[in-house]
């Protein structure tokens, strides 16, 4: 586990914290995020995740630590190359999709030229060249988020940060998503999200970090943080399983008729308990269990 | 985080912006300094107005009524009324005829066309079924203006001048003596020290005209700059908006679009009503009222920014449009009481007002106009109202920040001033 390398992490987040009145939210958070990989942020409601990303972008002031780009503190020129989606979704009820995307690209300091041709092309991608000259209002909440996304994407970002970029996605779309951010990651770009759903940070993270009530309390790339939990075996046998209790080395989870979740304590303890058990009889399944993330996660945040 | 200023900040970013692999070329591209984002934001502003088909409407019917306000003016200014006058006697018929003579001297906008009526039953009778405008006729003690209504005060003018002076003349040879020995020593010549009666009045008007006119912009830009400021807020999209620029930029770049737009439309409605007067009877004033209408520009643009920052700060106070009418209720006060102090304000008082901002905006262009001072006394009013403008900008931009990003419901200024950013 530990801290992560901060090399080849372009961007860094060192220390950071907010206090909104007596209530720490955000209590020395660092974590770095590592070029061409995707780190998923996860925790639960009011863990700070919201808080932490709002403060690297710069919309709400850290009240200690830094944000660290190349290894010094970031710039608002940086800042304004960082593609963001905000966790409130929001763009101009009254005016043209493409117009407001041309609009948010220049104040990113894009020549609206440019940021006009790179948007329709990205509209074009998502299959909403027809809507262009439309109103958000008009377009469907699944279509909104798409507008959002192309948002944070023009002009091509040095980094991205996402608050719950697949929430209210459809399982179409968000396999789309996965892989425009795999677009990014591929040409080096350091990606940041926050998600609630543990199965498809699984899927798709190279690195997590998991908050809970402000502090981080786990981080790692997904090896890591499933070699630092307990390693455990599953066994199936013909016969009733409840003999593991008696052997040594072992700890028993769970015992359930046949099947026996074991956790070995002494190294090795297994291959004993496999022995035993073909002496005993057949063997119908010995399998190392990888844990889930999402037993992790509960392991992490209790 | 460290704070540091903008100018560092493009410092660094320009000298140890080297991007390592994989960021492709587009990192190098050239991208202009965050100083200048306001400008994209104004640019915004006025376009999205200028596209907008209700204002482009109204601006529209507003230059078509100015122009025809003018032209009916100037059309009432040189229009003659010619009146029939019906008398039953050669007595009266030859007071008409002297009176159709004598007309166009009196008065050059009327004439008289005389008639005759076999009697007093048919005068009358032609007066009341409007075939005839009057019908004089020749009492024991004077003359009588038979009328429907009410007499046009320019016929009677008209008809009692030219009765009277030959009354007196026939008076005077009685007595042995003229009309010229009677009336020496009589005449009253009006004279003014400042301009002229007819100037007087077209100042006092026009002074209203710029008071409404001020108040008028003030409301509407103010209204559409809170709506713009709260509708950021409430579509979220002002996070994104915080993330690409700083609040202050946006702050500046509303402002200052805001402010072209009401400068523009005033421009306009000033300068169409210039050239609009310059066709009246009032045209030969128009080149000396420039110096007093640059004046008014100049306060006008002021005074607008000094209060836009507070239509700002009350469209960053609500979290809904509809908290627009509450959070805006002081702004609207002080307009009044900055309106009607300009229209009931009188003497010293006056005076005083025209130095103390934001009053100051409406009523010393007001004095400028009526020519009651000298010219360093708008330029003082112009400092003073400068440095208020100023000082209301750093407070309101220190609550707009800090309001902005409170999506939670209503804000107090208090509130909005104590939390942090």
């Amino acid at each position: 586990m530990g801290n992560g390398p901060s090399v080849g992490a372009m961007l860094e987040i060192k220390g950071l914290t907010r206090r909104f009145g007596d209530k720490t939210a955000v209590d020395h958070v660092s974590f770095p995020v590592p070029d061409g990989g995707l780190t998923g942020f996860v925790g639960g409601n009011g863990a700070g995740k919201t808080t932490t990303m709002r403060m690297v972008m710069g919309v709400l002031q850290a009240h200690d630590g830094e944000v660290l780009w190349d290894g010094t503190p970031i710039t608002a020129a940086e800042r304004r190359r960082i593609g963001y989606m905000p966790e409130e979704r929001g763009l101009y009820p009254k005016q043209a999709i493409a117009d407001q995307l041309v609009y948010l690209a220049s104040l990113r300091g894009m020549d609206p030229g440019a940021a006009r041709a790179a948007v329709m092309e990205l509209l074009e991608r998502f299959g909403l060249a027809e809507r262009a000259k439309d109103h958000v209002e008009k377009l469907s909440l699944g279509n909104q988020q798409r507008v959002q996304i192309i948002a944070a994407l023009v002009p091509q970002p040095d980094a991205l940060i996402l608050d719950e970029p697949f929430s209210g996605l459809d399982p179409t779309a968000v396999d789309s998503m996965a892989g425009l951010l795999r677009e990014h990651t591929s040409r080096g770009v350091p990606v940041l999200f926050s998600s609630h759903q543990l199965d498809l940070v699984d899927r798709l993270c190279d690195r997590l970090v998991i908050m809970a009530q402000g502090k981080v309390v786990t981080q790692g790339t997904a090896e890591e943080l499933r070699a630092g939990g307990p390693v455990r075996y599953e066994l199936v046998t013909a016969g009733d399983a409840g003999w593991v209790r008696d052997l040594p080395g072992i700890h028993v989870a769970d015992v359930d008729g046949r099947t026996a979740l074991l956790e070995v304590v002494e190294s090795g303890a297994e291959q004993r308990v496999l022995e035993q058990a073909i002496r005993r009889g057949p063997v119908e399944e010995f399998r190392r269990v990888v844990p889930r993330l999402s037993e992790i996660y509960q392991e992490a945040t209790s | 985080m460290s704070t540091r200023t903008d100018q560092t900040s493009q410092a660094e970013a320009t000298t140890r912006h080297t991007p390592t692999t994989g960021r492709g070329t587009e990192a190098q591209q050239p991208r202009t300094a965050t100083r200048g984002a306001w400008l994209q934001v104004a640019r915004r502003e006025v376009l999205v107005k200028l596209t907008d088909k209700g204002f482009l409407i109204s601006t529209v019917v507003t230059v078509l009524l100015i122009g025809a306000v003018l032209a009916i003016q100037g059309f009432m200014q040189n229009r003659t009324s010619t009146f029939d006058v019906v008398t039953t006697d050669s007595t009266a018929a030859a007071m008409v005829d002297r009176i159709a003579d004598r007309a166009p001297d009196i008065d050059d906008k009327v004439a008289v066309k005389a008639g005759t009526e076999s009697d007093a039953a048919a005068a009358r009778a032609a007066v009341q079924d409007e075939k005839v405008d009057a019908w004089l006729q020749r009492t024991d003690s004077g003359w009588t203006l038979v009328t429907k209504d009410t007499a046009d005060s320019d016929l009677s003018t008209v008809v009692s001048t030219v009765v009277r002076e030959t009354a007196l003349a026939d008076n005077a040879t009685k007595a042995g003596t003229t009309m010229a020995a009677l009336q020496a020593g009589t005449t009253v010549t009006a004279q003014q020290l400042d301009g002229n009666a007819e100037r007087s009045g077209l100042v006092t008007a026009l002074g209203f005209i710029f008071a409404i006119l001020f108040y008028l912009a003030s409301i509407m830009f103010g209204m559409t700059l809170a709506s713009s400021v709260v509708e950021e807020k409430q579509s979220r999209i002002v996070e994104m908006i915080a993330a690409a620029i700083p609040l202050r930029q946006l702050l500046a770049g509303k402002i200052i679009g805001n402010t072209v737009l009401a400068f523009g439309q005033m421009a306009l409605y000033v300068g169409v009503g210039l050239v609009g007067m310059s066709f009246t009877d009032y045209g030969k004033y128009v080149a000396g009222l420039s110096g007093s209408i640059g004046w008014f520009l100049a306060f006008f643009l002021v005074g607008f920014v000094a209060l836009a920052c507070l239509w700002a700060v009350a469209g960053a106070l609500a979290s809904r449009t509809e908290d627009i009418q509450s959070t805006s209720m002081p702004i609207t006060m002080l307009m009044m009481l900055m309106y009607f102090g300009a229209l009931f304000l009188d003497g010293t008082a006056r005076a005083i007002g025209s130095f103390i901002p934001p009053v100051s905006s409406i009523l010393m262009p007001m004095r400028v106009l009526a020519g009651e001072v000298s010219w360093w006394e708008p330029a003082l009013a112009l400092l003073l109202l400068v440095a208020f403008a100023v000082g209301l900008i750093l407070v309101s931009e220190r609550i707009y920040r800090r309001a902005l990003l409170q999506t939670g419901g209503k804000l107090s200024v208090k509130d909005a001033w104590r939390t942090q950013e």
